[in-house]
């Protein structure tokens, strides 16, 4: 518990700081913007890196062991394997920009792949984020608020525990209790026609199980935010003027602590986004999980550092969003 | 040249049969009748990777889901059978002509594509061709292309560098014949037992073709998913999400073997999972090395741990669901003493260390290698394990290691694995064999005039395997397939068999 209180309070520090560094509004997010861009592209370029010093060869996975020297030089050729790795990187990144990512080692255009299978991965984390903003804010507005009610002392131990508990015990268990042994929801994801879910209900478990771990964590953060911010002078001057519970709450507590839960929001979407690559294989969720491991495995720098740009683009918008609305939070007091 | 005819027969016994034993399993269910009925729309689960989605029939399939959505789309010259192993489908019938090195394969009457033109030799040359050229002789061992040719409108004749007894075999679920001058298989137009309705990501819906040559289809569609894993296949059907999971493996076998609305299909001889020991140079070059450790092993233990007991102890030849497969072949089993006794006297190492190289390719691979090197201590033999990334091993370790284990999917032909592996002019050669009499009969089986001799060159190959192979094939690994009660007349066959749902049909 003390953990959460003080990153909340260096949190609030930092926002502070932040804030009165910068004069204008249209600096700060230029400014915010270009360090997350160029952190983007150092993973990107760590990415070639790290699967070009990964042993075996990319034109061997896709052909396959039949494949002679001969046509595995060829391949290698034709997909530009053969040329050094800055040049790879160089060419991958100028179609990134221009919206042209290429084909996977096998021909398959990469944005095709992209198109068929992001969206579904960004409605499963969207999802899941929506549920744990509303647990966060629901869990732990009652825990600071009513500390000693029976689901305070619940929550306490509850989200500690599930902070620890990885995504597929969690999926793991959820299939077991809530498909295979009550029937109550499918137990994998069926496709139709168009690649959607076949039926909404497929889509329960793996937000449930994706979000829980991530609303363990929010929970603690929202709780002691809150818990800071009614210490402020003017919250407890509020309280002694008799205002209602209800209205001190959300007119001066809540802006307070909103950009701590905002920022530590914003930083789950990367955990969700990770623990929906594990979510998707356990329910058969059509996402990028399944793309992400089959492009490791075959050695596609191409394929990964997209997929990898893709997440880190939506990553980088939501922080930048956190950001915005930290700013917009402290601008009359920077 | 009369055998193609009665091979045609013999696949016409065996398809009764397996609608025979259909009917018996359908008695038990709550239908009663045990006569297959028409209808319904069968969901079946098959694993596949996104980035390997391959719609081209002539390309590696590597995903399972591609490559049934594909066998059922298209018909290919011949498939798997279980006695012979060669069954007809798009040829009806094939000769071998007095040239030996010339087989002639003649179209099923009346065979169709899709869009109702008739299937003619000229559409089957141009896919042949187009496979030799895209897969290269591994898949049509001819020469060049030009030895693929047209004999008439419903004919073609494939002349072999050699004579070829096995050419039959190796174009079984291989040749898929598409319309002359195709290339774009989004839309495909096949001449299969089901017509594509939709396709996306590697799941498809088909419906069946009421026209197809080899009667119609029982069943009125089928729903195909793609699924990653084995376990949330397994979760699938067991939830009741899809009717049958194709190849989902031994532990969910064994998970779906106490429940009632469930059918546990095993499907004897499906993969083989052998250790490989070099027999040109090295450590395990002497053949009593070799024997000492086929000795060791305690094949029993492997079946039942590996295999988690689906599975059956096998005899160090490849090849065991041939029909020429030789039974007479005294079962190797644990031999303790003699096994040391045969390493003194070959004068082996036992102060070393042996690495074993194995990879997380075929499921229990990686747990074949460790219980070997755990029992191999027991003859004083000390293996360490080291397991590659599958992309790694292909790179490094295949074809050259002294000790690593393999994996096959075609069982069913002892002459399939002398000709891939084992004959020294393979390219892949996976223990460096070079045996002058195994080479012998395995061309005189190649150019066998007839079944008898054809039967006893086989055996020669397995004498010789068993007695000094590289091979230690300590057992044979079913293909467990799991399906809803209610679907009858599923496939039985090891390997691709799997992919053969013309006969299935739903009991309601």
């Amino acid at each position: 518990m003390s953990e959460s209180t003080t990153t909340a309070t260096s949190a609030a520090t930092v926002v502070a700081a932040d804030a009165r560094r910068f004069t204008t509004f249209g600096t700060r997010v230029s400014v915010v913007l270009a360090q997350r861009v160029s952190i983007l592209v150092l993973v990107l370029v760590l990415v070639f890196v790290a699967i070009d010093l990964l042993p075996g060869s990319a034109a061997r996975a896709a052909l396959g062991r039949d494949a002679t020297e001969e046509q595995i030089s060829a391949a290698e050729q034709s997909l530009g394997l053969d040329r050094a790795l800055p040049v790879r990187f160089l060419i991958w990144f100028k179609g990134l920009l221009t919206g042209d990512l290429g084909t996977t080692v096998r021909g398959t255009p990469i944005t095709e792949i992209l198109a068929s299978t992001f969206p579904s991965t960004l409605l499963l984390g969207g999802l899941a984020l929506a549920l744990t903003t509303m647990a966060a804010l629901l869990g732990g507005a009652l825990w600071a608020l009513r500390p000693r009610s029976a689901g305070a002392r619940v929550l306490s131990p509850a989200t500690t525990m599930v902070i620890a508990v990885p995504e597929f015990v969690i999926a793991t268990l959820l299939v077991l209790a809530f498909s295979l042994g009550t029937g109550w929801f499918p137990a994998v994801t069926i496709t139709d026609s168009a690649g959607g879910p076949l039926d909404s209900s497929m889509l329960v478990l793996p937000v449930i199980a994706l979000a829980i771990p991530q609303s363990g964590w929010n929970i603690r953060v929202t709780r002691a935010a809150l818990h800071e911010a009614a210490q402020a002078p003017h919250v407890l001057a509020a309280v002694l003027d008799g205002l209602p519970h209800r209205h001190v709450l959300l007119r001066h507590i809540l802006p307070i602590a909103l950009p701590t839960i905002a920022t530590s929001l914003a930083t789950s979407v990367g955990m969700l986004l990770g623990g929906a690559l594990v979510v998707e294989t356990i329910f058969n969720y059509p996402g990028i999980g399944s793309v992400l491991s089959g492009s490791v495995a075959d050695r596609d720098a191409a394929l990964v550092a997209s997929v990898v740009a893709l997440t880190g683009a939506a990553i980088t918008c939501v922080l930048l969003a956190a950001d915005l609305l930290r700013a917009w939070s402290v601008r009359g007091r920077a | 040249m009369t055998f193609s005819r009665r091979q045609f027969i013999s696949a016409g016994l065996g398809t009764t049969a397996l609608i025979a034993l259909a009917a018996c399993s359908s008695s038990e269910s709550s239908d009663g009748s045990g006569n297959p009925s028409s209808g319904g729309t069968l969901r079946v689960g098959a694993l596949g990777q996104p980035s390997k989605i391959e719609r081209d029939p002539h390309q590696t399939l590597s995903n399972d889901s591609d490559f049934l959505i594909t066998s059922l789309v298209y018909d290919a010259l011949t498939v798997p059978g279980e006695n012979p192993n060669v069954a007809p489908r798009l040829a009806s019938e094939w000769t071998q002509l007095e040239d030996l090195r010339k087989w002639k394969f003649t179209l099923a009457e009346g065979a169709t594509f899709h869009d109702g033109t008739p299937v003619t030799s000229e559409d089957a040359v141009w896919s042949l061709r187009r496979l030799r050229e895209i897969a290269g002789e591994t898949k049509v061992p001819v020469a060049s292309v030009e030895d693929i040719v047209s004999d008439g409108p419903s004919a073609v004749v494939i002349t072999t560098a050699a004579p070829n007894r096995e050419l039959p075999l190796l174009l079984r679920l291989m040749t898929f014949v598409v319309k002359k001058d195709t290339t774009d298989f989004t839309t495909p137009v096949g001449t299969g037992p089901f017509k594509l309705e939709s396709y996306r990501d590697g799941n498809a819906r088909l419906v069946r073709n009421e026209n197809w040559h080899g009667g119609t289809p029982l069943l009125e569609a089928i729903e195909v998913t793609r699924f990653d894993s084995t376990t949330a296949m397994a979760n699938a059907v067991i939830a009741q999400q899809i009717d049958l999971a194709s190849n989902v493996g031994a532990v969910a076998g064994r998970t779906a073997d106490g429940r009632d609305n469930l059918t546990v299909v095993r499907r004897p001889n499906d993969v083989v999972i052998p250790i490989v020991m070099r027999t040109s140079d090295g450590p395990f070059a002497d053949p009593r090395v070799r024997e000492a450790l086929r000795l060791a092993v305690d094949r029993d233990a492997m079946v039942k741990q590996v295999t988690s007991g689906y599975g059956t102890v096998a005899n160090d030849v490849l090849g065991t669901g041939d029909p020429t497969y030789d039974w007479s072949l005294k079962q190797r089993s644990r031999d303790i003493e003699k096994a040391k006794q045969l390493l003194r006297e070959a004068g082996f190492d036992t102060g070393q260390t042996y690495t074993l190289f194995t990879k997380e390719e075929a499921a229990g691979e990686v747990d074949s290698a460790k219980l070997f090197s755990t029992q191999a201590r027991d003859i004083g033999v000390t293996i360490d394990v080291v397991t590659q990334d599958a992309n790694v091993f292909y790179d490094e370790t295949w074809l050259k290691a002294p000790l690593y284990t393999a994996n096959w999917g075609t069982n069913d032909s002892v002459i399939f694995f002398a000709s891939k592996v084992m004959y020294s002019g393979t390219k892949w050669n996976e223990s460096g064999f070079r045996d002058p009499e195994f080479d012998a009969a395995y061309l005189e089986a190649l150019a066998a005039p007839d079944d008898d001799t054809y039967a006893k060159a086989s055996r020669t190959l397995q004498e010789i395997e068993y007695a000094r192979g590289g091979y230690l094939v300590w057992g044979m690994a079913d293909g467990v397939d799991v399906a809803s009660s209610k679907v009858q007349g599923l496939p039985q066959l090891g390997g691709y068999g799997r992919v053969q749902l013309e006969k299935t049909w739903l009991s309601s």
